[in-house]
């Protein structure tokens, strides 16, 4: 029984990475990561990416702060913060959210105000998005490691 | 043809989703065995990208220190410390990494200097090559592009 739910969870862990990796959310990067993560550093995955979504609600607070600023013409200021999101999301293989950066430094080195709001919307409703996957990811993990200390008990 | 999730009686399909580049990115990641001690300095203004590097490369036995932002990576050097390899950012707080670069150059430095950044264009690839870095990457830093730099400093 014990085998059947560890086999199913494996199961729901690949099913959603296929996911994740098929809708073009994560590439290759995410599992460049993966292979770092060793059983010396066993929580490395969840770790760097709590970093990176500790780093990324501050950049998106920043891009937010910035244009919701009437006086607002800082274009510079915004594409460095831009280039940073861009850099950490490539950096864990977060290729949507790279791409919709790509996309909405594109309107920020045009000073085009409207299309970076726009952007800035998709980018918070993408980044919400990557979010829940990835922390239903570590859940599903998490389970599959306590299904296994289960299965082979401590022995004393 | 549209992604088409694995069915759940592909048991080796859904272990090997990524046909073989899981495989090979492993393989890349434990191929190399350093016969020497190896140092570097990752300087990059953001944490998720300078912790991911310094594990890369810690991955690889190499001793590493990382500063995020460009005077403190010249105060550093300017200090005597010493490093095989310095991989540096485009785009840095502070003192960018192009001016870090020639300021590090300017003081006699002759280590091997891998410049990164993001989505950069040729004429940003050219002025950091001019201000004085060997190679240039663009984000996330690869084993791919690590590895063989990593075994020419190694004399391998």
């Amino acid at each position: 029984m014990l085998g059947l739910a560890a086999d199913r969870l494996r199961a729901d862990m690949n099913r959603l990475l296929s996911f994740l990796f098929h809708q073009g959310i994560l590439d290759e990067q995410f599992l460049q990561l993966q292979q770092l993560q060793d059983e010396t550093s066993p929580n490395f995955v969840s770790e760097v990416v709590n970093i990176y979504f500790h780093e990324s609600e501050k950049l998106l607070r920043n891009l937010r702060s910035l244009l919701m600023d009437r006086e607002f013409s800082d274009y510079n200021k915004m594409g460095i913060h831009l280039n940073q999101f861009m850099g950490s999301s490539s950096s864990i293989g977060a290729k949507r959210i790279r791409n919709v950066c790509l996309a909405f430094r594109a309107a920020s080195d045009q000073n085009n105000r409207a299309g970076c709001l726009s952007a800035l919307e998709v980018l918070e409703h993408e980044y919400c998005f990557l979010k829940n996957k990835l922390h239903e990811l570590f859940q599903i993990q998490q389970q599959r490691v306590l299904a296994a200390g289960v299965r082979y008990p401590m022995q004393h | 043809m549209a992604p088409t999730l694995p069915s759940s009686d592909q048991a080796s399909d859904q272990d090997n989703w990524d046909n073989g580049r899981l495989a090979r990115k492993r393989q890349l990641l434990i191929e190399i065995v350093l016969r020497n001690r190896l140092t570097a300095l990752v300087v990059d203004g953001d944490t998720t990208c300078r912790v991911l590097e310094q594990l890369l490369l810690r991955s690889y036995g190499v001793q590493t220190q990382g500063v995020d932002n460009g005077r403190d990576a010249v105060a550093l050097i300017a200090s005597g410390v010493k490093f095989d390899l310095i991989i540096i950012d485009m785009i840095l707080p502070v003192l960018n990494g192009l001016e870090a670069t020639r300021q590090i150059r300017d003081m006699g430095v002759h280590c091997k200097m891998l410049g990164v950044t993001i989505c950069s264009g040729e004429s940003e690839r050219q002025a950091f090559l001019a201000a004085g870095v060997d190679v240039f990457i663009e984000k996330p830093l690869d084993p791919e592009h690590l590895v063989p730099i990593l075994r020419e400093l190694d004399g391998q």
